[in-house]
C-alpha cells in the first residue's frame, strides 16, 4: 500500500512539474505573440505627421527661456530626434543617458518636450542632470498627435519627418535611427517589404 | 502546527523569491530605482538609497531563511520577509487609492512592466501569510527521501505558478494598452 502511493505520489510531481512548465511555456508564447503585434520601434500608430510628410513647425521656449523653432529645416545640416517624455515615466527615466550620449555624436540634435507645471519639470531636470535642450509645449505635443510616452520623432535638417514611434528601449531608439537610414516608414512596412521581397525571390 | 516538509516548501519558496528578486533588482537598478520613485511615497533624494536597502534586504532575507537552524537566523528572517511584503503592498495600497495604476510595480523585472492592480496586493498577501505560517511553529517529524520529494518538487511548482502568474499580469496590463489603442 505504501508503496503504491508512493509510485502515485513521484506520479503526480512529475505530472504537476510537467503541467507548471506547459502553462509558463503558454504565458511566454502569449508575450511572444504580444511582441509581435505590439507598437514597437519605428511604429507610428496615430495619425500625426506622416513619415516623408514635412513637420509641423512649431516654436517653443525651452526650461532656460531659449527660443526654439521644432520641425523648421536647418542649414547645419543635422537631423534633430524630438523626445516626449514625463517626470512620472520611468522607462523616460531610464532612456535619458542614451540620449545624453546620442547628443554627444556630432549628426544629431537631441530635444526633449513634454508639458505641465513648470516647477515639476524644472525640480526633474535638476535631479536628473538634463542638459539637453528640454521644451514646454503644449502644442508641441498636440501637433505631433503624441498620445503614448515616451515619443520619438526624428526630423530631418530639411524638415520631414524621417522615423517616429513609442520607445522603450535603447534598441528602440536606435531602430529610429536605422529606420531613416534603410528609408522605411515603420516596422509594419519593414516587414510588408520583406514578405514581398520573400515573394519575388 | 506546521508539518515540517511544508515548512521546507513555503521557506524554500520565500527564499527563492527573495534571492531572485534581488539579484533583478540589482541588475537592473536604475530601472527599480525609478520604480521606487515612482511610487512617490519618498523625497527623491532618498529613492536611490531606499531602492539599495530593498535590494541589500531581499538578498539578506534570502541568504537568512536558508541558513541552518542552529544560527537562529530563521525567525528573526521571516518575520522581517512579512514586514517587507506588508510594507510593499502598503505603498501598492496607497497608490491605487491615489489612482496612480499606471506607474510600474518594480517587481516584473525589466522585461514585463507589470502595473499596480488588487492583484499584487492578494499576491503580497499570500506572501505574508506564508512567513507567518513558517513562525507559528513545525511540529517534530523525522525527514525522509519522500519529504524530499515533496520539497523539491513543491517549491519547483511554486517557482512556476509565480512565474506564469507574474507573465500573466505583465500580458494583462499590455492587452489593456492593446485595447485602448485600437
Amino acid at each position: 500500500m505504501t508503496e503504491a502511493l508512493l509510485v502515485s505520489n513521484v506520479l503526480l510531481w512529475i505530472a504537476v512539474l510537467a503541467l507548471g512548465a506547459v502553462v509558463v511555456a503558454l504565458v511566454r508564447q502569449i508575450g511572444v505573440l504580444h511582441e509581435r503585434v505590439r507598437p514597437a520601434g519605428a511604429l507610428a500608430i496615430q495619425t500625426g505627421p506622416r513619415v516623408g510628410e514635412p513637420a509641423p513647425v512649431v516654436e517653443a521656449d525651452d526650461l532656460a527661456g531659449a527660443a526654439h523653432v521644432v520641425g523648421a529645416p536647418v542649414a547645419d545640416g543635422r537631423d534633430t530626434l524630438l523626445f516626449f517624455l514625463s517626470p512620472s515615466c520611468p522607462v523616460c527615466k531610464a532612456l535619458l543617458p542614451v540620449l545624453a550620449a546620442l547628443a554627444r555624436g556630432a549628426s544629431l540634435r537631441v530635444v526633449l518636450a513634454s508639458d505641465g507645471a513648470r516647477q515639476e519639470h524644472e525640480a526633474f531636470a535638476a535631479r536628473e542632470g538634463i542638459a539637453l535642450p528640454y521644451l514646454l509645449s503644449t502644442p508641441l505635443g498636440l501637433s505631433y498627435r503624441v498620445g503614448k510616452l515616451p515619443w520619438a520623432v526624428l526630423i530631418d535638417a530639411d524638415g520631414v519627418v524621417r522615423a517616429q514611434g513609442l520607445v522603450n528601449t535603447r534598441e528602440h531608439l536606435e531602430s529610429l535611427l536605422e529606420a531613416k537610414a534603410q528609408g522605411v516608414a515603420s516596422i509594419q512596412e519593414y516587414l510588408a517589404r520583406e514578405r514581398a521581397e520573400k515573394g519575388a525571390a | 502546527m506546521l508539518d515540517p516538509a511544508l515548512e521546507h516548501v513555503l521557506r524554500g519558496s520565500l527564499a527563492l523569491l527573495l534571492a531572485s528578486g534581488a539579484v533583478q533588482k540589482a541588475r537592473d537598478f536604475a530601472l527599480f530605482r525609478a520604480a521606487v520613485e515612482g511610487y512617490e511615497l519618498l523625497p527623491a533624494r532618498l529613492a536611490g538609497v531606499a531602492a539599495a536597502l530593498f535590494a541589500a534586504l531581499e538578498g539578506a532575507l534570502g541568504a537568512a531563511l536558508l541558513a541552518p537552524a542552529r544560527f537562529g537566523l530563521r525567525p528573526g528572517a521571516l518575520a522581517l520577509a512579512a514586514a517587507l511584503f506588508a510594507l510593499y503592498a502598503a505603498a501598492i495600497a496607497i497608490n491605487l487609492a491615489r489612482g496612480r495604476r499606471e506607474i510600474d510595480c518594480g517587481c516584473g523585472g525589466p522585461a514585463a512592466h507589470v502595473p499596480l492592480s488588487g492583484w499584487l496586493l492578494a499576491r503580497n498577501a499570500i506572501l505574508v501569510a506564508m512567513a507567518l505560517a513558517c513562525l507559528a511553529g513545525v511540529a517534530q517529524r523525522a525527514l525522509g527521501l519522500v519529504d524530499a520529494l515533496t520539497i523539491a518538487g513543491g517549491v519547483a511548482a511554486l517557482a512556476l505558478i509565480w512565474t506564469a502568474v507574474h507573465g500573466l499580469l505583465a500580458h494583462a496590463a499590455a492587452l489593456a494598452r492593446m485595447q485602448e489603442d485600437v
